[in-house]
């Protein structure tokens, strides 16, 4: 007996975010689709609150079944951002990579992201956290067409279970952040590849807390486009401002300090208290930020300071794209 | 004694006679005979120079950064030990990083504007990146004014030669489709190009690639007084290492440019942060 029903054009794990712009300028979700074991979920778009150019801004959970990726798991996601369109992607708690029952059982998520001219996104999620004996490799994939498109990403991992006492006790972790940049013609060219490889070999095998240096959290923020200049700024800034390594303060009489460098004071102190190491750097129209610190804490800490203090991506999304730093 | 070996040796015994009486041209040093095999020679001793102005000893490549994040305590304690882990990752992340690049460019030589795009892509911080370049464009600027006029022969890199002039003059001209879009002049891909035409095999150009990056991590701990120069030439000398850099090279013999990466995520923190140093004796 033939089947009635059209085949059914979704794949295991595969989900699709198609964000249109009705004319004039109602942005609408008009593709949310997604299969087993991948979970989508849209909440009502909002206005971002004191934003200049008040536009619907959709968001999107991305959830998993059990709350993490089990062993050989495959997921796919390709979004798709019109011209002018804005998206919040969200997590709710860390992505869990649960062990594997074999080294070459591999899960895998990939991402691919278009954003036309003048779209933007905020991807901030939880911390990935792989367990120990877990094998896991991620793509993120954004195609910026037309130049200015807005990217806010930040792509982190933990150590494992702590609580556990795991300490980097993966058998394989890699995640790889590329931006292209695609021209009228279709024409691709590399903008940005970030690249963290954490695979057997290279080093003898002591795991990979050898090569961690004590650190118990690793993340890459990257930010480009219009909407987050002035938070890229604020990066480069207060790179710029942190205290020299090795100097000494060689005048000890208390200055008079404004709000604002009291501020930075003890987040600095925090810093140190937290074991957190961080650099940025301007290149080829991004701002890149690295950082790592000893515990998920400590980094959230610091990202909580950097981005909720400085206002830019809960005037620009809403307070809720910051969810993952509650 | 058997008659036949009493035979054989008596014969040995003439022949070494004969040989004092009229020596052999055959008893001239093992490989002086083939001039090809010395000029492969010649090559590898100039690229393994210390001398090579690509201006290496200026970069600690997050060595300097790596000592002030690790200060002993008490402040006179050996920072040995803590050394030779650097050294360890250093190597690591540089075969993770760079040495796809090196062998893609030799392999894939008119590729190369892509490599160093994508090198360029792949280099998240200033420190670096002004590491990369400034030996990048030290190396063809070496190839361009002293090595090119004495390459005559092998007729099969005409391509990879014309490849390299037209890099070379895009670098000094800049780009024309904007910023994102200029050559950049990276270390890795160019030092690819260059030994294939200067026809140093791929292996033993790969293996120098580590060999040297090594030799200048040691010459910068020698004299950021983590150790004495004798110390560093045993480091240099040591099996550990031959085994170290072996085992990345070939680990990393089919590795595509687009799996490069970074395997010790923190070194993109100590090289970032070389910035924010007090006082500098390097430049990386």
């Amino acid at each position: 007996m033939t089947n009635p029903f059209a085949p059914s054009s979704s794949k295991p794990g595969h989900g699709t975010i198609k964000l249109a712009l009705l004319p004039p300028s109602t942005p609408i979700l008009q593709t949310l689709s997604y299969q087993y074991p991948l979970k989508l979920i849209s909440p009502p778009p909002l206005r971002a609150s004191n934003s200049s150019n008040p536009i619907l801004i959709h968001a999107v959970y991305l959830l998993t079944y059990g709350g993490g990726i089990v062993a050989g798991d495959t997921l796919d996601l390709t979004i798709h951002l019109a011209r002018r369109t804005r998206l919040t992607l969200l997590t709710q708690g860390s992505t869990k990579i649960f062990k594997s029952t074999s080294r070459d059982i591999i899960s895998r998520q990939r991402t691919t992201v278009d954003l036309e001219s003048s779209a933007a996104l905020c991807y901030l999620p939880d911390p990935v956290q792989p367990f120990a004996r877990s094998a896991f490799e991620q793509t993120q994939v954004y195609n910026l067409r037309g130049g200015d498109g807005s990217l806010c990403v930040c792509d982190w991992v933990c150590e494992g279970r702590s609580a556990r006492g795991e300490k980097w006790g993966c058998w394989r972790y890699t995640s790889k952040n590329e931006v292209w940049g695609v021209n009228e013609e279709g024409k691709r060219r590399l903008l940005l590849r970030d690249n963290l490889l954490l695979e057997e070999g290279g080093l003898p095998d002591d795991g990979f807390v050898g090569r961690m240096d004590g650190m118990g959290v690793f993340g890459t923020l990257i930010l480009r486009g219009p909407h987050f200049k002035t938070l890229a700024e604020h990066f480069v800034s207060e790179f710029a401002l942190l205290p020299r390594i090795g100097g000494r303060k060689w005048d000890a009489e208390e200055e008079k300090l404004s709000v604002e460098e009291e501020r930075r004071v003890m987040r600095q102190e925090q810093e140190t208290k937290d074991g957190l190491l961080w650099t940025s750097a301007s290149l080829r129209g991004f701002v890149l930020v690295k950082f790592g610190a000893r515990e998920v804490e400590g980094a959230k800490r610091w990202l909580r300071e950097m981005l909720i203090r400085e206002g830019t991506v809960e005037r620009e999304f809403g307070e809720r794209a910051l969810l993952c730093l509650k | 004694m058997t008659i036949e070996d009493e035979i054989a040796d008596l014969e040995q015994k003439l022949q070494t006679a004969r040989n004092r009486l009229n020596p052999k041209p055959s008893n001239r040093p093992i490989g002086m005979a083939n001039s090809s095999n010395t000029s492969a020679l010649h090559t590898l001793l100039l690229l393994a120079d210390s001398q090579l102005p690509l201006g290496s000893f200026a970069f600690s490549s997050g060595l300097e950064s790596y000592l002030a994040h690790h200060r002993p305590s008490p402040l006179s304690a050996s920072q040995l030990p803590s050394f030779y882990n650097f050294l360890r990752l250093s190597l690591s992340t540089l075969s993770s990083t760079a040495l796809p690049y090196v062998l893609n460019a030799y392999r894939y030589p008119n590729t190369l504007e892509d490599l160093d795009n994508d090198f360029d892509a792949s280099t998240p911080c200033t420190v670096a990146r002004r590491a990369s370049v400034a030996q990048g464009k030290a190396l063809i600027g070496v190839w361009d004014r002293s090595y090119r006029q004495h390459h005559k022969g092998s007729l099969d890199h005409v391509e990879s030669v014309k490849v390299l002039s037209s890099f070379h003059k895009s670098l000094r001209h800049g780009g024309i489709q904007g910023v994102e879009w200029q050559s950049n002049g990276h270390l890795a891909p160019l030092w690819g190009i260059v030994t294939l035409v200067l026809n140093v095999p791929l292996y033993e150009s790969a293996y120098l690639f580590l060999f040297s990056h090594a030799r200048t991590v040691l010459g910068a701990a020698v004299r950021s007084s983590v150790m004495g120069p004798y110390q560093a030439q045993a480091v240099l000398a040591s099996s550990d290492l031959q085994n170290q850099i072996n085992d990345l090279v070939q680990e990393k013999w089919d590795r595509k440019i687009e799996d490069a990466g970074q395997s010790v995520p923190v070194m993109d923190l100590w090289v970032g942060r070389h910035e924010k140093l007090y006082s500098r004796i390097f430049n990386s």
